[in-house]
């Protein structure tokens, strides 16, 4: 049986099931500030990192502009949020110049560089991304430089708004939670990047996503029974590109800030490659997978540490081990191992067990 | 008859060693032509040409009357020239249907269509699942293509260049390394396909019994150069085709 019929693939789907319904309830799970920061950045990169997948995974394309299309997409809403003003049309312009943005940058990229080899492909998208970022930064009159750019939303995402009220005219609590505007906010997060996810999904199920999957497998067969490569190729680097800067707008919305450490910076798009590994490539669950995990550990990781790093206190040596600022070793050596453990990544590992033949 | 496929002068050059010299020739719907010679002769490198692996460094390859020759291999095979490998050349992670599916779906044009879920096409997979049957590949339809045995990937490379339906059938070695319980399905195959008239089949082939049983013609390759062209019999039997693959081809000094 191919992959997607296995017990594994089962598992993966009841685990990411779970993760969807954790999601979509976290603000009633987790009632502080912090979890539901953790819950929407999640929901936020799940999109990103699918996006990559579909490059990297499905089509065996390696970027390194994706976090590019991310900073248009979030550029584009904090400008014209920031000049425009806080509405619902200045979001629209915003995410339809970013997406216009990336699809000129795209286009262009993938027909000038799709058709040589893999490695100069990935080197012009690193110099790509290295412009986006010295732009963004050396343009501060519209981009805030090295600042960003702090905006309101729409007052519908104000914490004062109220989304229902009790008798008194207060903002009503349902199981102690506010039905205030950051909640509204959270959910504008978690279900704009649902459908995002979705539509990646259907794409991977299309005759096209075949076609993806059929280049990746081998390019020249591909070749060799009719389809253009690199017009497919083009197409899919231009998909993944509009969808990473709807998350990035989405992400912008959310943040009420923008700048080059949330939208640009090379350290997003390292995060992206480790989400993509760790959860593993070419199955879109993956991402969900990977995404949770690392953002998980980046928020939560150190606090592990600090209570595991008291909790020795008395034995020598660990206490320094568990050091709660060594935490980026730990984030390492964990990385390692996942990748000796699960070599397909977790995703792709597990999906491989429990084949019937 | 008008020739259905015609390299003129087709030549390349890789630095000074010229792998295809000048090789003219016209193909005939209907005709079934074995290519021979010896390894090295550049009968892949030929194909390679004819179906566009490799740009020619002079010469012309003309489809129906139209030259063909600068085109990408996908623009080849959408004119109707469907080429199988000599090493096997699949979609390993996919299965076998999938593969399948893929060649039919490149000819339908469906592979543009994002947001159709591909097994709703049942068109496609019941035309997929014909040529699986005519394979003989029906049991092993979900397995991933990597999994097969050899014979049965030789005979998943010979349905997938099946199920391209083209007018240019080019098979290169369809039978090498397979054993000989196996040999005859991917046999009956061409055979089935020379009934059809309006094919032309083109066939690099090296087991003598095969070439007897199939050919219509024969053209013999070496070193590059078109050595000798006819009916089987007369091919076969002539002292040039002796000489070559007897190593005795070289002009006495």
């Amino acid at each position: 049986m191919t992959q997607d019929k296995t017990t594994g693939a089962l598992i993966v789907k009841a685990i990411v099931l779970v993760i969807a319904a954790a999601l979509l309830f976290a603000p009633f799970l987790f009632q502080d500030v912090r979890s539901v920061e953790v819950a929407a950045r999640i929901c936020i990169f799940v999109v990103l990192v699918a996006s990559y997948d579909l490059l990297i995974g499905y089509t065996g394309i390696v970027s390194f502009a994706h976090t590019m299309f991310f900073g248009f997409g979030a550029y584009g809403a904090a400008i014209a949020l920031k000049q425009l003003g806080n509405t619902w049309a200045s979001i629209g312009i915003g995410a339809v110049a970013g997406i216009a943005l990336s699809l000129v940058l795209a286009v262009a990229i993938g027909l000038l560089s799709l058709r040589v080899k893999a490695i100069f492909f990935a080197m012009i998208t690193l110099a790509a991304a290295s412009v986006a970022l010295v732009l963004a930064s050396q343009l501060s009159q519209l981009t805030g430089g090295e600042d960003g750019i702090t905006y309101r939303t729409p007052d519908f995402f104000k914490t004062a708004t109220k989304l229902m009220t009790d008798e008194d005219g207060k903002v009503l609590r349902i199981a102690g939670v506010r039905m205030n505007g950051k909640l509204a906010a959270y959910y504008f997060v978690f279900f704009t990047s649902l459908a995002l996810f979705i539509v990646m999904l259907r794409i991977t199920a299309s005759p096209l996503g075949t076609v993806l999957k059929a280049i990746r497998e081998n390019e020249a067969r591909a070749e060799a029974i009719g389809y253009r490569v690199v017009s497919y190729r083009t197409f899919v680097f231009c998909i993944t590109a509009v969808i990473a800067s709807l998350a990035g707008t989405i992400y912008a919305i959310w943040l009420k800030y923008t700048g080059p450490d949330t939208a640009l910076s090379f350290a997003i798009m390292i995060d992206i490659l480790l989400m993509v590994v760790i959860g593993g490539m070419g199955t879109l669950w993956g991402a969900v997978i990977g995404a949770v995990l690392l953002v998980m550990a980046q928020y939560y990781l150190r606090d592990l540490m600090e209570v595991a790093s008291e909790a020795t206190a008395n034995i020598p040596v660990l206490p320094h081990l568990l050091e709660p600022d060594r935490w980026l070793l730990w984030l390492g050596l964990i990385f390692i191992l996942l990748v000796y453990f699960f070599p397909k990544g977790i995703a792709g590992t597990i999906m491989d067990k429990g084949a019937r033949t | 008859m008008t020739p259905s496929l015609r390299t003129e002068d087709l030549t390349i050059r890789f630095g000074g060693h010229v792998a295809v010299n000048a090789v003219s020739c016209d193909f005939r719907p209907g005709e079934l032509t074995v290519i021979v010679g010896p390894n090295g002769a550049g009968k892949t490198t030929y194909f390679n040409l004819i179906s566009g692996q490799l740009p020619a460094t002079s010469g012309r390859v003309i489809k129906d009357g139209t030259d063909i020759t600068s085109l990408a291999p996908s623009a080849r095979a959408r004119h109707g020239i469907g080429r199988a490998f000599q090493l096997t050349n699949l979609f390993p992670q996919l299965s076998v249907l999938e593969n399948i599916r893929l060649a039919v779906q490149a000819q339908s044009g469906d592979g543009w269509r994002v947001f159709t879920a591909a097994r709703t096409l049942t068109g496609l997979t019941a035309k997929a699942e014909r040529y699986l049957e005519a394979a003989k590949l029906t049991r092993v339809a979900h397995q991933p293509a990597a999994a097969l045995p050899h014979g049965d990937q030789r005979k998943l490379e010979v349905a997938l260049l099946m199920a391209m339906e083209p007018d240019i059938y080019m098979f290169d070695e369809p039978t090498a390394g397979m054993s000989l319980d196996h040999t005859p399905d991917v046999l009956d195959l061409i055979a089935d396909l020379k009934k059809d008239q309006s094919k032309t089949i083109l066939l690099v082939e090296h087991k003598m019994d095969v070439v007897r049983a199939l050919a219509d013609r024969i053209i013999v390759l070496h070193n590059g150069e078109l050595l000798a062209d006819g009916a089987p019999s007369e091919v076969m039997s002539s002292q040039i085709v002796r000489d070559v693959y007897l190593g005795k081809s070289e002009e006495p000094a």
